[in-house]
């Protein structure tokens, strides 16, 4: 071997011991928004693109640990909840500034707090905090104290600061000035949003090390799934957060190190009958969807577990309640899971009038049983679904005929007209305590989705669960609670208001140099320690990123 | 051109089959189009699945057969009834003249630039719930047919135009036949022919919109399958590489529409 | 007669949006974090624009002093929008249509001079081929060959813009007079320019026009497929999630290009006839 190349041998097989001793800092960190994000003010954020900018960009008092689902202090030290869970005192870490120089105070945390109860505002975060009649009331007894008082006692409290990103009071640069891990440097509508290194960002590492190690963060605007995958075959991208199953699936079988699947996760898919009284319906069906022997059966004649093979390549997992089995406190582990067993529906079904005959399925009038259900269309899984619920009933002799409608049309019909017979749609659940979803419980609660805004409630049942959600809400141990929302879960599995399908696992894309990524399976997935994500150099030897 | 003649026999011979196929798709495919084989999902060709199976197990021949009954017996109909439409507004637009053809022809212009995916959006979401799949397909196809009107328009309007200065038509005036006894005996007759041409034309067009109104999600039901339906498939390229049998949906398309092209009679022929 | 058209064009998509199903919902309802207060105040906000005609009107009389009114879903004003994605819908749209007609000049020219099965039969199977390509189809074959949009744009064109093209001159090079022209031995590229063109220039003004307006509309779905933040998507973006405002500023400016497009293409046949 002539004596030049020789040397470069040796000087590329250095380095190769070199390189992976140390992972650079610096370099940036390119992937995707699925949609328009439509605000940068952390206050209005209601979509997932705002959301994740406003994780990026937003510092906030208390962070849930995304990985130990423990709450772990950033902006406040410390801090403590009165006796009769009304007030909630903040000691605030000292010396930490804004991405612009302006100074943290408590202050910023009261003028925060004022803007997000404000009632013209109107946003989910804020609504979140809203308990009961009355003004919160924010004290600024020193510079790094905040006390904040609610009129009425709210259930997990601590955990809602996660979503709360301080803004400064006094900055002239308003919402663009922020305490997280980077802040909004270019913005682009419709292309890209860039988003630069908080040179002033509080967190450090174990050594010392200012955070984030990664200069800056480039997301794209990509609603077309398949073509991010393909871009990120490529190498233009490092991350794919939330990828689909079919999508999973054949990225593993190319190149099994950059998938990553996080478990199950909480999203769920559901199937529920219009049971709503105004529904223009013919009475015959009002009166089915209306019968829990017929939404037991129903839910007894599905096969779940074909259904998380098929559409979703075995990567989910056959859901029956409310609660993923992932959110290991809320989850009611004593309920049993119902099996697929076609005929015990039938037996369920008989004691109720409803008779087979001919491999058709006939009520007590002799009505054929036959039911439309609605799903929104560009949603793949979704129809698949529906395609697979249409067979399996049609084993038991219900006819099904599905319809996709554009995702306006498709809310009209369920929240205004109530013209639907059963809707399938998917519940994206970000939060672990179930104290968020009292909208859907209770009977009055416009999320009520099968019979939404009772002014009272149409059935035992429904002021049974009414009861019990105000009860947890009011609980003052975590233990009371638990037992509370236990008692639900057990109803609704005997009353399958909500027909539950299946819970997606969280698969996250991650290209091999991104150094330090550990998906899991709250949101963010893919990038929810980004401040000590390192970009490493790629795999081939030499090349430096 | 005794090649361009053998060729269109060709082209005809070939569009008879599958037309035939699509017509008696019961008795070339021996499973029903939705039955689910779960245990086989995206199955390679086999003797028992010609074509394999798609992701839900369904036989992927059958689906094929089934989608051409729908979008050739279909998409004619669709044709048919825009070019009947195009043909009596043109025809009466391109022979009154004067303010009622700037009307029409105004009115074409304004549907041409309308978002046409969209009114179609809107009217699918006002049709009723329970409705059968054979039917929402049927009136998939009949609004993309009232919609489809304009391009024909223009040049069944240019030709009455022509027509109207025509030598035949003046005699008539001359003898003093009556103005609606000489739209309906003898002009509506001569533009016979370029209708026939329109509707020909018009056919792959509207088989076209449908698929293209299905990979945008607005098509036919499920179960049903259509060309458009089968070719949504084809969204996620990375999969055809892996499956090319997948593309058959989309040959059989371009065989068609080609089929169709070469059938018509050239400029030169009907000069 | 142009503004006329126009200003129906924006009533009636304006009308078509209000009254469809689906106008004064959100998606934002269905989130369960929301009190009924806010949810109340959401629904509110859709409703002000419950009377077409007073809406309209003042749409309008804004629109003269410039002010095109702000869209609702991506809450930012439409003006801003426009100037940002009509430069990149209009780029691909030329490119495409200039390489729609250069390959399709290129072809009919080669076509006429060339004559013979050969060309023909070729000529319209490649024509038949991609013109049997759904719009979609082309877009997602762009997106995975990593091709511009205009290229997607001229391949959608080119097939219905080549037919006619080639009947065209065709038609043009078979008149008695070139014949004549060439018995007399002038050459071929002579009796191009000076006899054939001149005679069907009005028709190619036509062309051009209809060219034009069927590169525009096939722009729409192309551009929703590729995700390329052009007018075609935000007009795809903005039908499905029925924001009002920004549906009828796009419509007016698809009007107006699609009319002015064919207003081209009427007066040049008037002219020829």
């Amino acid at each position: 071997m002539p004596s030049p190349m020789k040397k470069k041998l040796v000087l590329i097989g250095l380095l190769a011991f070199a390189l992976p001793v140390r992972a650079q800092t610096g370099g940036e960190l390119h992937f995707c928004l699925h949609g328009e994000p439509k605000t940068f003010n952390p206050i209005l954020v209601d979509d997932e693109a705002s959301e994740n900018i406003r994780y990026l960009t937003g510092g906030v008092l208390i962070r849930l640990n995304r990985q130990s689902q423990a709450l772990e202090p950033a902006l406040a030290t410390s801090w403590s909840i009165s006796r009769d869970r009304r007030a909630i005192t903040f000691h605030l870490r000292k010396g930490v500034y804004f991405s612009d120089g302006t100074l943290f105070t408590s202050q910023d945390v009261a003028y925060t707090m004022r803007l997000l109860m404000d009632p013209e505002t109107h946003s989910p975060t804020g609504d979140a905090f809203r308990s009961g009649e009355g003004a919160v009331q924010v004290q600024t007894p020193a510079t790094d104290v905040a006390v904040i008082t609610f009129p009425a006692p709210i259930a997990g409290l601590e955990r809602l600061f996660d979503q709360v990103a301080i803004l400064s009071a006094h900055s002239p640069k308003k919402e663009m000035a922020v305490l997280g891990p980077f802040y909004v440097a270019d913005y682009k509508a419709g292309s890209y949003v860039l988003l630069q290194k908080n040179p002033n960002y509080w967190k450090h590492d174990s050594q010392g090390h200012a955070l984030p190690y990664i200069d800056s963060v480039r997301l794209d605007i990509q609603r077309n799934r398949d073509i991010e995958l393909l871009r990120f075959r490529r190498g233009e991208l490092q991350l794919i957060n939330r990828l689909d199953a079919e999508q999973f699936d054949r990225l593993r079988q190319d190149n099994p190190a950059v998938t990553r699947n996080a478990g199950t996760g909480l999203d769920a898919e559901e199937l529920w009958f219009n049971q709503s009284q105004v529904a223009p319906l013919p009475e015959y069906k009002k009166a089915w969807f209306a019968t829990k022997e017929f939404r037991k059966a129903i839910s007894m004649a599905i096969n779940r577990a074909d259904l998380c093979r098929i559409v979703y390549a075995g990567y989910a997992k056959p859901a029956y309640g409310p609660v993923s089995p992932s959110n290991h406190f809320w989850f009611n582990a004593s309920l049993e899971d119902p099996k697929y067993d076609p005929q015990a529906a039938l037996r369920v079904l008989a004691p109720a009038g409803f008779r087979y005959e001919n491999e058709t399925l006939k009520d007590r009038a002799g009505n054929r049983v036959e039911f439309t259900v609605v799903t929104n269309s560009g949603n793949a899984a979704r129809e698949k679904i529906a395609a697979m619920i249409q067979q399996d009933l049609s084993q038991v002799g219900i006819k099904v005929n599905v319809v996709t409608l554009d995702f306006p049309s498709l809310i009209e019909r369920i929240t205004r007209t109530f013209d639907y017979d059963a809707c399938i749609l998917g519940l994206v659940n970000t939060d672990l305590d179930p104290n968020g979803q009292m909208n859907v419980w209770l009977s009055s609660g416009e999320n009520h989705q099968w019979n939404p805004s009772q002014k009272t409630p149409a059935t035992v049942w429904e002021a049974e669960i009414d009861k019990l959600m105000r009860e947890q809400a009011a609980a003052l141990t975590e233990i009371e609670r638990k037992a509370k929302f236990d008692r639900v879960q057990q109803i609704v599995a005997e009353q399958q208001p909500f027909i539950y399908l299946i819970n997606k696992d969280v698969l996250v894309a991650v290209s091999s140099n991104v150094v330090g990524a550990s998906p899991v399976v709250l949101n963010p997935a893919g990038f929810w320690n980004v401040d000590t994500l390192r970009l490493g150099p790629s795999p081939e030897l030499g090349v430096q990123k | 051109m005794k090649s361009r003649g053998k060729l269109r026999q060709v082209c005809a011979a070939v569009l008879c089959v599958i037309f035939a196929v699509g017509l008696f798709a019961g008795t070339v495919s021996p499973y029903s189009y939705s039955k689910q084989f779960r245990e086989r999902p995206n199955a390679t060709p086999s003797l028992s699945h010609l074509l394999g199976t798609d992701s839900l197990g369904r036989d992927l021949f059958t689906r094929l057969v089934y989608g051409t009954r729908v979008s050739l017996l279909l998409a004619p109909a669709a044709a048919l009834l825009a070019t009947l439409i195009a043909g009596i507004l043109g025809g009466f637009a391109g022979f009154l003249g004067g303010w009622f053809e700037k009307l029409i022809l105004a009115a074409a212009d304004l549907s041409m630039a309308l978002p046409l995916l969209f009114v179609l959006l809107a009217l699918r979401a006002v049709l009723p719930l329970d409705i059968s799949p054979v039917f929402s397909v049927i009136a998939t196809f009949m609004l993309v047919g009232l919609l489809g009107w304009p391009s024909s328009l223009r040049v069944v309007c240019a030709a009455t135009r022509d027509l109207r200065n025509a030598d035949f038509l003046l005699l008539a005036r001359a003898m003093g036949c009556g103005r609606w006894r000489m739209i309906v005996r003898h002009a509506l007759p001569n533009l016979r022919p370029i209708l026939f041409a329109q509707f020909w034309i018009s056919i792959p067009v509207f088989v076209l919109t449908e698929a293209t109104l299905s990979m945008l999600g607005l098509g036919v039901m499920e179960p049903l399958p259509s060309w458009g339906n089968l070719l949504r498939g084809l969204e996620d390229i990375s999969t055809v590489s892996a499956n090319p049998w997948r593309l058959t949906p989309l040959i059989l398309l371009i065989l068609v529409v080609i089929c169709f092209q070469l059938i018509l009679p050239t400029q030169e022929e009907t000069a | 007669m142009l503004v006329v058209l126009c200003l129906a064009g924006g009533l009636l998509s304006a009308s078509l949006v209000r009254f469809a199903p689906g106008y004064d919902v959100d998606e934002r309802e269905l989130d369960p974090r929301l009190s009924p207060a806010s949810v109340e105040a959401i629904r509110n906000a859709h409703r002000l624009n419950s009377n077409l005609f007073s809406y309209y009107g003042h749409y309008l009389a804004r629109t003269v002093h410039g002010d095109l009114g702000s869209s609702e879903w991506l809450q930012q004003p439409v003006s801003s929008l426009i100037k940002e994605r009509f430069p990149v819908t209009a780029k691909s749209v030329v490119f495409g249509v200039l390489l729609a007609w250069g390959m399709a000049l290129a072809i009919s020219l080669a076509s006429v001079f060339f004559p013979g099965f050969f060309f023909e039969i070729s000529g319209t199977l490649v024509s038949g081929l991609l013109i049997a390509l759904p719009a979609a189809v082309v877009a997602i074959f762009s997106v995975y060959l990593h091709a511009p949009v205009f290229l997607a744009i001229a391949v959608v064109t080119f097939p219905k813009l080549f037919r006619y093209l080639r009947n065209l001159l065709t038609h043009a090079h078979s008149q008695p007079y070139v014949l004549a022209a060439q018995a007399r031995g002038i050459g071929q590229v002579r009796i191009l320019f000076r006899h054939v063109l001149p005679l069907v220039s009005p028709a190619l003004f036509a062309l051009l026009g209809v060219s034009l307006s069927l590169a525009f509309g096939a722009a729409i779905p192309i551009e929703a497929l590729c995700d390329s933040p052009g007018v075609g998507q935000l007009a795809w973006q903005a039908a499905l999630n029925r924001d009002l405002p920004l549906i009828m500023n796009l419509t007016l400016l698809i009007t107006l290009i699609t009319v002015a497009a064919n207003s081209l293409a009427n007066v040049a046949t008037e002219r020829a006839l």
